[in-house]
């Protein structure tokens, strides 16, 4: 009897499991948010965090911030992001999280 | 016809000839190694089919043509913005199609503008020279050579609703020297959120009139173009 109850456990564990899986495969994603509801197919940094990255960068090595410049970025994980910068040919890379922490600088 | 670079207006003639003689040289520069530059598709969300789909003109006329009205993204929003630049800087996203005006309290004003196409675009930290409201459009004398709309108006095109400056210009210069480039307005509003332009950043009128109001002669602007080969003012 006990194992007859146990098996009868089980199918109704899978049957509401199929069916909480049945239920969430019917959500959709919300629609992005009106700011968000344009972009690239090549994703480049936020322009503040790529300017949050020329700060950083002018302040570790002194060079003036009118002389830096963000050339190039891209996505490195979902919540980083890389920044080249240029100072008159001396390149400089930056790393930089979503929060806007600049996470490190180094020359290239 | 696309507009721009040579978009400029009542510009002395001594600054329209060296004007020109920079035109040909950025273009020549450019386009030499506009092949290297890597643009990317611009994509909106179809609140319809949410889906994302690709823009480009033939759409952007569709749609605007549809709503009268670009899509929501390129709109003006007030949006966070985390940044040491102070308040009256304009930062322009050339590769998303975005120009903001820092704000205080970490905000930005953020409005949808068109850019350089392919092999037009550049990148630099430059300046408001100064301001004009419904400018003179003054080809220059490649644009005459090619092309009788633009011979008509070789003496310079009254500023109006059919002007490609529209109505407003923001004349970047590196300095004291003009750049040539400008952000102005547009007759032809369904292109902001494309590369159309010859290297001057179109807006919309009533976006354009916004911003130069709230804006200064001498104002700092920061332009951002990944895989820009021309640089300005670093």
């Amino acid at each position: 009897m006990s194992a007859k109850n146990a098996v009868r456990r089980s199918i109704l564990g899978v049957g509401l499991g199929l069916f909480a899986g049945a239920l969430s495969g019917c959500t959709s994603t919300p629609p992005p948010q009106p700011e968000q509801m344009s972009r690239t197919t090549v994703e480049t940094a936020p322009a503040d965090l790529q300017l949050l990255c020329a700060s950083a960068v002018a302040k570790a090595s002194g060079i003036d911030s009118a002389k830096l410049l963000p050339v190039s970025s891209s996505k490195i994980d979902s919540k980083t992001y890389q920044v080249e910068l240029d100072a008159g040919g001396k390149k400089t890379s930056c790393l930089v999280d979503t929060d806007g922490n600049v996470k490190s600088v180094e020359p290239t | 016809m696309t507009y721009s670079l040579a978009n400029r207006s009542a510009a002395p003639k001594s600054n329209d000839r060296r004007a020109a003689g920079l035109v040909v040289g950025t273009v020549l520069v450019m386009t030499a190694i506009g092949a290297t530059l890597a643009y990317a598709q611009t994509q909106v969300f179809d609140p319809q089919t949410h889906k994302w789909v690709d823009y480009d003109k033939k759409k952007a006329r569709k749609y605007y043509a549809a709503h009268k009205e670009v899509p929501e993204a390129f709109r003006p929003q007030m949006v966070k913005f985390r940044t040491a630049e102070v308040p009256g800087t304009i930062i322009i996203d050339g590769n998303k199609h975005f120009l903001y005006l820092v704000q205080p309290g970490q905000q930005a004003m953020r409005y949808g503008i068109g850019v350089g196409r392919e092999g037009f675009g550049w990148a630099g930290i430059v300046r408001v020279g100064r301001m004009a409201e419904w400018p003179t459009w003054t080809p220059p004398a490649e644009m005459v050579a090619r092309d009788p709309n633009a011979a008509k108006y070789a003496a310079g095109m009254p500023g109006g609703p059919d002007n490609p400056l529209g109505a407003r210009a923001l004349y970047l210069y590196e300095g004291d020297q003009d750049t040539i480039y400008r952000i102005h307005g547009t007759p032809e509003p369904w292109t902001i959120g494309l590369d159309v332009s010859s290297g001057c950043f179109r807006m919309r009128n009533d976006d354009v009139t916004d911003l130069a109001s709230r804006v200064s002669v001498g104002a700092k602007v920061i332009v951002l173009m990944q895989g820009a080969a021309l640089y300005k003012g670093v």
